[in-house]
């Protein structure tokens, strides 16, 4: 990771955003090298989902700039298309598309924007099914998938498009309790051959395992950017303490 | 006159009536599900004039009369120096209204589609008309079979307005009029054309309800 490290992929400067009255996201600034696994935790309401979603513009932003891989991201149109190809995205919802089966769920990305033809596409897609363990449901529509096997899809249909960046919000959290495993498997699986991740998570175990750098967010605000050891074992901030503490009283 | 009389001597006009009202149908039906599509598409575009125009579309052709648009068409047209052929005039009308319908029905079956899987394909780098072809469209198309099933019956009744023009051959419900300005059919001659839209009519349905069962999306 060391060889990699100035290399910036993410790059958010001075980012606010304001939902309403509400001030959401205040004058975040992060850098995400590339290879790096950098997760996001806070309690809820904090901004860190909507953090993470700024960063391929599905939500907009009121000022700052985001550079992705040196390229300012911009508003709309066909260049914010081709940019945001470049950075997959996985949805604590899974959100595939419900009427195509696994295998067209995989290969349409790769077909519709990069042009990949057909059977190129569905090797390449069969390969990353084979991969995260789902190749047996191909032919099968996602209703038919259990949600652990419909979340290892989407990772594996952002993978498809040969990302510079995967993005994970929520990943697990809508998962019954016995998939969250095999969804981490793959994630932990990825980072280990060196994908740049941005994960918004409540897994602190997995946090702590998969983690170059734990960035703690409250009330729109990065309060702590630390390695796992530092900051889980001591948390700077006393807002970090108590959200440490809760999640402790939680699991005993 | 009795039913076989009335076959016997109007068999073949009323054959010829019924394949007039299945002409203007399924025309009108096929172009107004391709205008209801484009009309749609403008309706949801990011674009703010196109979604102006469509939804102005909408809200003319769902609420004109079918018979004061098919008035329009035929007697106000000539003042511009247009003057269509009736059977043209009545496929405009049984078009224009249908179309509106169908994007009515098409943004409901848009609804069923969560907002998620929009994200997801902006996500992929998919282009607004990437996105419309290849996620949204499909499944408002397949979650709107049975109100679209029910369209095509609706344009089938919206025909009936030919009868208010002379075509030749003239369709289901102008044939009435024919038979009785010819003989004296009564209510009889009316009965003939009622049960042949109603034969269709439930034809319609019973095949709408086998396409719907077949691409019903599992969700």
């Amino acid at each position: 990771m060391a060889t990699n490290e100035q290399t910036a992929i993410i790059e958010l400067k001075h980012i606010d955003k304001h939902f309403g009255s509400l001030h959401v996201l205040k004058d975040i600034n992060l850098t995400v090298h590339k290879g790096e696994v950098v997760v996001i935790i806070g309690p809820s309401g904090s901004g860190k989902s909507t953090l993470c979603r700024t960063i391929n513009r599905l939500e907009t932003i009121d000022s700052g700039e985001i550079v992705i891989d040196g390229d300012i991201l911009p508003q709309e149109g066909k260049k914010l298309a081709r940019l945001r190809s470049e950075v997959g995205m996985v949805f604590q919802s899974f959100n595939l598309f419900a009427h195509k089966t696994i295998l067209d769920n995989v290969t349409i990305g790769p077909r519709e924007v990069l042009g990949t033809p057909k059977k190129k596409a569905e090797e390449e897609a069969m390969a990353l099914l084979k991969r995260v363990g789902v190749e047996n449901q191909a032919k099968k529509v996602p209703a038919q998938l259990s949600g652990g096997q419909q979340q290892r899809v989407a990772i594996a249909r952002s993978l498809a498009m040969h990302p510079k960046v995967m993005l994970f919000d929520e990943p697990t959290s809508a998962l019954d309790p016995e998939m969250i495993g095999e969804v981490l498997d793959v994630m932990t699986e990825l980072a280990r051959e060196g994908m740049t991740m941005v994960i918004v998570t409540h897994e602190m175990n997995f946090a702590r395992r998969v983690a170059d750098r734990i960035i703690f967010m409250d009330e729109g605000r990065i309060l702590e950017e630390n390695e796992p050891e530092a900051f889980f074992s001591a948390p700077g901030t006393q807002r970090a303490k108590d959200f440490l503490n809760t999640l402790k009283e939680r699991d005993r | 006159m009795t039913i076989q009389e009335l076959l016997a001597q109007f068999g073949d006009k009323y054959l010829q009536a019924l394949i007039t009202t299945y002409q203007l149908t399924f025309i009108s039906f096929f172009l107004a599900t391709i205008l209801g599509v484009i009309i749609t598409v403008m309706r949801v575009s990011p674009i703010r004039p196109l979604q102006i125009a469509a939804d102005f579309y909408v809200q003319i052709f769902r609420n004109i009369p079918g018979a004061a648009l098919l008035i329009l068409l035929v007697y106000a047209l000539p003042y511009l120096n247009i003057v269509l052929p009736y059977f043209t005039a009545v496929l405009i009308a049984t078009t224009l209204i249908p179309s509106s319908f169908c994007s009515e029905y098409l943004m409901s079956g848009m609804n069923t589609i969560g907002a998620g899987q929009i994200e997801a394909a902006r996500s992929l780098g998919m282009t607004f008309m990437q996105m419309i072809r290849h996620v949204v469209m499909p499944q408002a198309i397949r979650s709107s079979v049975l109100p679209m099933t029910n369209l095509l019956v609706a344009t089938m009744l919206t025909t009936a307005l030919a009868s208010q023009v002379p075509l030749n051959p003239t369709d289901l419900t102008g044939i009435v009029s024919y038979i009785n300005t010819h003989a004296v059919g009564g209510i009889t001659a009316f009965l003939i054309s009622a049960v042949l839209y109603c034969g269709t009519a439930v034809i319609i349905g019973q095949i709408g309800n086998q396409i719907d069962r077949k691409v019903r999306i599992l969700r």
